[in-house]
């Protein structure tokens, strides 16, 4: 505004002065333009003699395409004598604007103007003040603001047609401070400002980029270097931050004293940060340079680099929001971080990041990592365009997956661009070792921008009793162990080829087309298919405190999957295994057995003298169980169906005993419960 | 001469018999299994803490299923992660949702006939006041 008033004062006095000995004079254009001014519009007019009527109306006026409607000035106490233009008590109306009262003075001879606006507020306490000197070469003005209010600098601020400011919020914010101006004959030369900003607050249309109460400091200078059509700007900044929120999708920042200073340079097509150091209370400090394309200002280049910052901060306040549709948003970190980031020609260069004593947990509690070291060079592009593969050197001291613990890895990362390798890796499990070789990963094209990996190995023998300790679910003896030719992930879901070997109660456990649906989202599903084959049933309900049996059985669990570590869906069956070997069943176990069955002709055996024995001699065991929809139907011995019921445990030697099952349909959860009661109830057994 | 009523039927049977008897067995949205029942509760709990912003028009319906910022003027500043962070997990339990539901019909490739089908009932059931995107993604106050 005060800019405005500096171009058209001297040319409107220069007229006025020369015409003063008319009592009247009126002035009217319809149209002025020029590179630097375009007004329309223009209507002037200067009434009485001594102390006169001033009025000035502007219906538009453009500066640099910005564009001002509405314009009016008065001034009542006008006066002209002897070279000097004076006005007292001038009020300057627009329309978008409440008046302000303005009053100047000007003199020709001695090349000064004055300008002091107020608000005509009953507060009165904003003042707006601008004194201007010039001579030959050199001009110089200072314009000095007192409890300015910011929102009406938004009202006074040009309408562009295609800008995406903030708009301020009405009625928020003051401005303190001065601001020194200097020029010549080539236009303004310099600037020092000084400002205090108290209350700012400032929303965008959605409320995505926002403000409020925001104070700060800005302290900046900037000097013209060289002349004529080549201006270059050399300017410096500092910006002191310490009150007030921010919103700038998907980040919030609350003032803590952050600074942020920087000198660089400047010219109509670039604005350059050549040195500029950003101070986040509670992260760390990080030095920044870069390259801002205008008019666009588009980031073209830029280089962050930072030795010291705390993870903790860092990562709940700038990177958590980024992850919020990942696996990764449940994440706390904390640690020490370096980041050196460039960025060039408006793309990722490089990213070269380095790790120190971090730990990070899953707050979910799936995975966690402590005592992570580690330098990884990340790089996009090299000067020829084609991917600079690079190695990442990861080590990480100990982990989590789930219950289970994982032991000292080393990672040597291979990376070209989004494309990650591994050639071996060996990852302690408890006692054994999982070696993952050939590993790969990469992002995958398209919007969604999944990564898919891949991977083959092997699983040395761990001990089952380890594992069973680490999951805490009933200790088991033996080892699992297991060939991998192939796991992959495709975005949802990680499919194992091959099978894992476990061998327990002396038999053997093969698990094959294990698959893994959505495995770090909300609904995440197990497949698989097992096969047991001669598991050793002394021990095997020995350690479950089933009832002894012994003998030897067959298990296949068929088309398994499991939500939430629980049994959703399967075909099941049991059967004695072929071959010879001694088939005895506790009275105990008869009775669990019958529990399968359901609701049959409960403690039958403690009716009858059976339970003068302790076991009995059995000939084939045989139990299915096809879980759908939360109902095991059930079925016995294949091979020896029964008009009504069937057969579970069909006798053998003496005393033999039969198990006969009734009930076809059963509850999953109802069994379950059932079994680990080790209920009374059983069918009728059946004496030979 | 034959009856012309007689001839229109006889055609109109034709034509019939010549379309296919149906494309699609109908989907059962209503399916249950432990991992829907997961899916719902999750969002059930979530519901209660969404239910404000729904009614202030910070969230809103998306046209495809899913909830979106609305205007995020509407709440504090502080809030205004916290609600995001909130809309990105109801979206992925949303579209597990839609994806469990067509695994369990046995028929994958429905997940987007559900998706919109669901889109279409959440909008349905949304209060009076809330906001919402229309089928050219334009918001609406219901």
């Amino acid at each position: 505004m005060v800019r405005l008033f500096v171009i058209i004062l001297p040319v409107f006095f220069a007229v006025t002065s020369f015409a003063y000995a008319d009592p009247v004079i009126t002035l009217s254009i319809d149209d002025v333009r020029s590179p630097l001014l375009n007004t329309a519009g223009v209507q002037a007019s200067l009434t009485g003699s001594k102390e006169s009527l001033l009025d000035i109306q502007l219906d538009e006026v453009a500066i640099q395409g910005k564009v001002w409607r509405g314009l009016r000035f008065s001034c009542h106490k006008f006066q002209i004598d002897n070279g000097l233009v004076r006005c007292d008590e001038g009020v300057l109306t627009s329309a978008r604007s409440a008046p302000l009262l303005i009053s100047f003075q000007f003199s020709s001879r001695h090349k000064i103007l004055d300008v002091t606006i107020q608000t005509s507020s009953s507060e009165g306490r904003e003042s707006w003040t601008l004194s201007a000197h010039w001579g030959k070469p050199s001009w110089g003005g200072m314009l000095t603001v007192t409890n300015g209010d910011i929102s009406r600098i938004a009202e006074f601020l040009p309408v562009g047609e295609n800008e995406i400011l903030p708009t301020p919020i009405q009625g928020k914010g003051t401005i303190n401070g001065s601001i020194k101006l200097h020029g010549d004959g080539d236009g303004l030369a310099g600037i020092d400002a000084d400002l205090a900003l108290d209350g700012l607050g400032f929303s965008d249309a959605t409320g995505l980029h926002a403000g409020e109460n925001i104070s700060g400091e800005i302290n900046a200078k900037a000097v013209r270097k060289g002349d004529g059509q080549g201006h270059l700007w050399k300017w410096n900044a500092d910006v002191n931050w310490p009150s007030g929120e921010v919103f700038w999708q998907p980040l919030y920042f609350s003032a803590q004293g952050q600074r942020l200073t920087a000198s660089g340079e400047l010219n109509e097509n670039i604005v350059r940060i050549v040195e500029g150091k950003l101070v986040l209370s509670g992260i760390g400090e990080m030095d920044l340079s870069g390259v801002i394309e205008r008019p666009a200002n588009t980031l073209r280049d830029f280089d962050l680099s930072a030795d010291n910052l705390e993870l903790s901060m860092l990562f709940s306040q700038v990177l958590k929001p980024f992850l919020a549709n990942t696996p990764f948003a449940d994440l706390k970190a904390a640690g020490q971080a370096g980041i050196r980031w460039r960025y060039r020609n408006s793309a990722h260069e490089s990213l070269d990041v380095n790790l120190r004593d971090v730990s990070v947990e899953d707050e979910r509690g799936r995975f966690a990592f402590s005592g992570v070291n580690a330098r990884i060079p990340w790089q996009m592009q090299g000067a020829n365009g084609k991917h600079e593969p690079t190695t990442a050197d990861i080590h990480i001291q100990s982990s989590q997956l789930g219950r289970i613990p994982i032991g000292e890895l080393h990672i040597p990362l291979k990376m070209e661009g989004w494309n990650l390798s591994i050639p071996r890796l060996t990852v302690p499990v408890l006692d054994g070792t999982l070696t993952l070789e050939n590993f790969s990963a990469s992002r995958k094209e398209g919007q969604a921008q999944e990564w898919q990996w891949q991977f083959s190995g092997g699983l040395s023998p761990i001990s089952m009793q380890k594992l069973t300790e680490a999951l805490g679910v009933q200790p088991m003896h033996g080892t699992l162990s297991g060939e991998i030719p192939r796991v992959s992930y495709n975005g949802s879901t990680v499919e194992v080829e091959g099978a894992l070997l476990v061998r327990v109660f002396d038999g053997t456990v093969l698990i094959w087309n294990l698959k893994a649906l959505d495995p770090m989202g909300p609904a995440a599903t197990l497949m698989a298919d097992v096969d047991m084959r001669n598991l050793d049933l002394n021990l095997l309900t020995g350690t479950f405190s089933f009832g002894n049996m012994q003998g030897r059985l067959d298990v296949a669990m068929h088309d398994l999957e499991l939500f939430n570590w629980k049994p959703v869906k399967f075909d099941a069956s049991l059967t004695s295994s072929p071959g010879n070997y001694p088939r005895r069943i506790s009275q105990a176990a008869v009775q669990n057995i019958s529990s399968l069955g359901g609701m049959g002709a409960a403690a039958a055996i403690q009716r009858s003298f059976l339970h003068f024995f302790d076991d009995f001699g059995y000939s084939k065991i045989g139990w299915s169980c096809s879980l759908r929809n939360g109902i095991c139907h059930m079925d016995g011995i294949a091979s020896e169906p029964m008009p009504n019921g069937y057969l579970i445990v069909k006798g053998g030697g003496i005393p033999a005993i039969t198990v006969i099952g009734y009930n076809r349909e059963v509850d999953w959860w109802e069994l379950v419960s059932r079994l680990q009661r080790i209920t009374q109830v059983s069918p009728k057994p059946i004496i030979n | 001469m034959a009856n012309p009523v007689f001839l229109f039927r006889l055609i109109l049977l034709m034509l019939l018999s010549m379309m296919p008897l149906s494309g699609y067995t109908q989907a059962n949205i209503e399916i249950d299994t432990p991992a829907i029942a997961s899916l719902k509760q999750s969002m059930q709990q979530r519901h209660k803490q969404l239910e404000p912003y729904y009614s202030r028009g910070a969230v809103g319906l998306t046209h495809d299923g899913l909830i979106a910022m609305h205007d995020a003027n509407a709440l504090p500043l502080s809030a205004r992660q916290p609600v995001n962070t909130l809309i990105a997990a109801e979206n992925q339990d949303r579209n597990a949702l839609y994806r469990e539901i067509a695994r369990a019909n046995s028929h994958p490739e429905w997940e987007g006939d559900i998706r919109s089908t669901f889109g279409q009932r959440w909008i349905q059931l949304a209060r009076p006041g809330w906001w919402y995107q229309n089928a050219s993604g334009s918001w609406v106050r219901k």
